[in-house]
């Protein structure tokens, strides 16, 4: 080979290898803008739904109207009439409006505004006969209009909102009673068919029952399981179809786990339908070959020269595995569960066939309660018209993917605090 | 009729006064359908060291496993014939092997210390055996285990430290000291020094000369000049058979054997 050609053939290499780390690089960046892109639609579609209009309301709570005194138990305050008062004060703020306007007036705040004031007056008893400034929840439509989220410039007859009611709301502004904060009672409200009333609190504590329940179950079976299969287990025809079956079972559709839990959770052992305890049955299913998996591969990394050590000193099997063996694959073992977890916390699908879809207004207290998990919250929301439950749907993908960061930082954090030591 | 064979085996010049630890007799290993060891009849002197040699894959660390049933460990194998300690056979189904293990402890070619603290290296064997009644015995225990290994004076400070941390030779040394902590009879040693600088290698000799007091060792090196300078007495292995086994003295000056003379002059190997 003369210099020439073989000038020639370290310039093909080197070409080669610029190629490649350009097509290398190219595909990172190719990856990072795809997520960037699902990130700021998500952020800036759900942000909104974290924030939400106030208007501050001067009441008069007037004694005869409601009916109550200052020493009227609690019980009375409960079946007190607080419409009325309201409505009084709505009045107030057009005064000599005709009949027909006035119902559209009473639409401008929440459905829920006489509890809200209701609530007001039991923290704030000293406010009887008095008039007092109370900040209610504005109607959804308003609430989007503050936001930008409605055109205003439309025909009156395509708005979900009249010329009248912008008047009065641009009124309240210019005289600052329209207050803009953050909204607690999305993380504090259960589901509403209103969409300014509609809170994620429902589905967190559904989802956190259901995980709960998961990691009950999964996390001992697994790990005794793969303890088992990977240290005492007799090599042979039986373990082998085993092993080849668990995992099998990691790449089964998770669909199907949620039409076994409706065959045999419900239908045969009358588990309560709707319920974290049979969602979190059903995805403990779907964890278990999740969690063997990695156990294995952590209990097999580690060394059997440490075996060895232990045996040689007469330490009997379970004594080798217990005391030396697993606390060296826990926290391989503890990734590979919080990670199987945070896929679980992410599933939707076999959770709708056990009945997890219906809608539920109260905050589920224990996991025998029929509640919503955050996913299949999402998939609910996502069905409905109001541009409301357009932003929670984007606000409650942000709580999920919140949690699922946080639990797979949690999992790097085990592994790289108690990286392989031995070596 | 014993005594003859005795004599037979252990060759001339011996000292009538010394007792036999282990004895194998018609000792055969398979690992599947391969033989490992062919019938190897060797005699352990209490007291003494003694060193096995031979090339590589010759079964000297198959033989000393079977020593302590560590062979039990591996689904295929299959010993064969009598392994006598004190007199009493230890290669039946029903012989506890915890309780063989506890007295015939083990150091192995790579260090291996646990990766947890010092002290609860040294503090594991009487811990899972129950040799200390109470706090301070284990500290004692563990003091005198590392003063024996004469590891002491370098972690007395740090026995709170990973076993892990400590330089080759050193963990090597804390496993000398885990292996005497339950206060075995015998030390198998399968090629203590091959991991180890040529200090470490030195330290772990003098180790070996001043261990013999108390245990008897069996040493498996691929160092003729470390089997000669620690043992007493020589096995040459080749191809799973016990081609020689005499005073180290002996083999290494004037063996019987055409093909252990050839091994130590390095004519092969």
């Amino acid at each position: 080979m003369s210099k020439v050609e073989k000038i020639k053939l370290l310039k093909k290499r080197y070409k080669a290898e610029r190629r490649f780390k350009f097509y290398g690089i190219l595909s990172v960046c190719l990856a990072i803008l795809f997520l960037f892109i699902l990130i700021i639609n998500i952020f800036s579609k759900g942000s909104g739904a974290f924030f939400k209009t106030e208007i501050l309301l001067n009441i008069k709570f007037d004694e005869k109207k409601l009916g109550l005194n200052i020493n009227s138990s609690d019980k009375e305050i409960q079946e007190a009439n607080f419409e009325e008062i309201l409505k009084d004060a709505l009045l107030v703020l057009a005064p000599k409006v005709p009949e027909l306007k006035q119902a559209e007036l009473i639409d401008m705040v929440s459905i829920d505004a006489a509890l809200e004031v209701k609530k007001f007056y039991f923290y704030n008893k000293g406010v009887l006969n008095k008039i007092a400034e109370v900040p209610l929840t504005l109607s959804d439509d308003l609430d989007q209009v503050y936001k930008g989220n409605f055109p205003r410039d439309i025909p009156e007859e395509r708005r979900r909102f009249s010329d009248f009611q912008l008047k009065i709301f641009d009124d309240q502004i210019s005289k600052n009673k329209i207050v803009y904060k953050f909204n607690w009672s999305f993380l504090t409200n259960a589901d509403s068919r209103e969409p300014e009333l509609a809170g994620v609190a429902s589905s967190l504590a559904g989802s956190f029952f259901t995980i709960l329940v998961c990691l009950i179950l999964s996390f001992p079976i697994g790990i005794l399981a793969a303890i088992y299969l990977e240290e005492f287990a007799p090599k042979n025809k039986i373990t082998e179809i085993i092993e080849v079956n668990v995992n099998n079972l990691a790449a089964v559709p998770s669909i199907v786990f949620g039409l076994l839990g409706l065959g045999v959770f419900l239908n045969y052992f009358y588990l309560p339908r709707s319920t974290p305890l049979v969602g979190g049955m059903v995805l403990a299913l779907m964890t278990l070959p999740r969690i063997i998996i990695p156990c294995r591969a952590a209990l097999k990394a580690v060394p059997p020269s440490i075996r060895e050590g232990a045996l040689a000193l007469g330490a009997s099997k379970v004594q080798t595995v217990m005391h030396n063996v697993v606390p060296l694959a826990m926290p391989g073992t503890l990734s590979g569960t919080i990670i199987g977890l945070s896929q679980a916390l992410g599933e939707t699908a076999p959770l709708l066939l056990i009945g997890m879809i219906a809608f539920i207004n109260v905050v589920p207290a224990t996991p025998i309660d029929p509640s919503a998990v955050l996913p299949v919250q999402v998939y609910l929301w996502s069905e409905s018209a109001e541009r409301g439950f357009v932003e929670k749907t984007s606000a409650t993908i942000i709580i999920l993917i919140f949690f699922l960061i946080i639990m797979n930082s949690f999992a790097i954090y085990l592994r790289n605090k108690f990286e392989r030591k031995w070596s | 009729m014993r005594f003859i064979l005795e004599i037979n085996l252990r060759g001339s010049g011996r000292d009538m006064n010394e007792k036999i630890k282990i004895s194998t007799r018609n000792l055969s290993v398979f690992y599947g359908p391969k033989q490992a060891l062919f019938d190897i009849n060797l005699d352990l002197v209490e007291n003494k060291v003694t060193a096995l040699i031979g090339p590589s894959g010759c079964g000297k660390s198959t033989f000393i496993r079977c020593l302590n049933r560590m062979n039990d460990v591996i689904d295929l194998c299959k010993v064969e014939g009598s392994i006598k300690v004190d007199g009493k056979e230890i290669n039946t189904k029903n012989t506890d092997v915890n309780l063989i293990r506890e007295r015939i402890g083990m150091v192995f070619q790579k260090p291996n210390p646990f990766p947890k603290s010092i002290y609860d290296n040294v503090a594991y064997g009487p811990r899972i055996h129950g040799l200390a009644e109470n706090q301070e015995i284990l500290n004692t225990i563990v003091e005198n285990s590392l003063k024996k290994a004469a590891l002491w004076n370098e972690v007395k400070d740090r026995l709170n430290q990973p076993g892990t941390g400590l330089s080759g030779g050193q963990q090597q040394r804390l496993c000398i000291a885990r292996a005497i902590s339950i206060n075995p009879e015998v030390i198998l040693m399968d090629e203590p020094c091959s991991a180890l600088d040529p200090i470490a290698t030195a330290k772990i000799e003098e180790l070996i000369d001043e261990l013999k007091k108390s245990y008897t060792i069996v040493i498996v090196t691929h160092s003729m000049s470390q089997a000669a300078r620690v043992s007493q007495n020589t096995g040459f292995f080749h191809l799973g058979k016990l081609i020689e086994f005499n005073l180290t003295e002996k083999i290494f000056k004037n063996p019987d054997n055409k093909m252990t003379q050839d091994y130590i002059t390095g004519r092969f190997g």
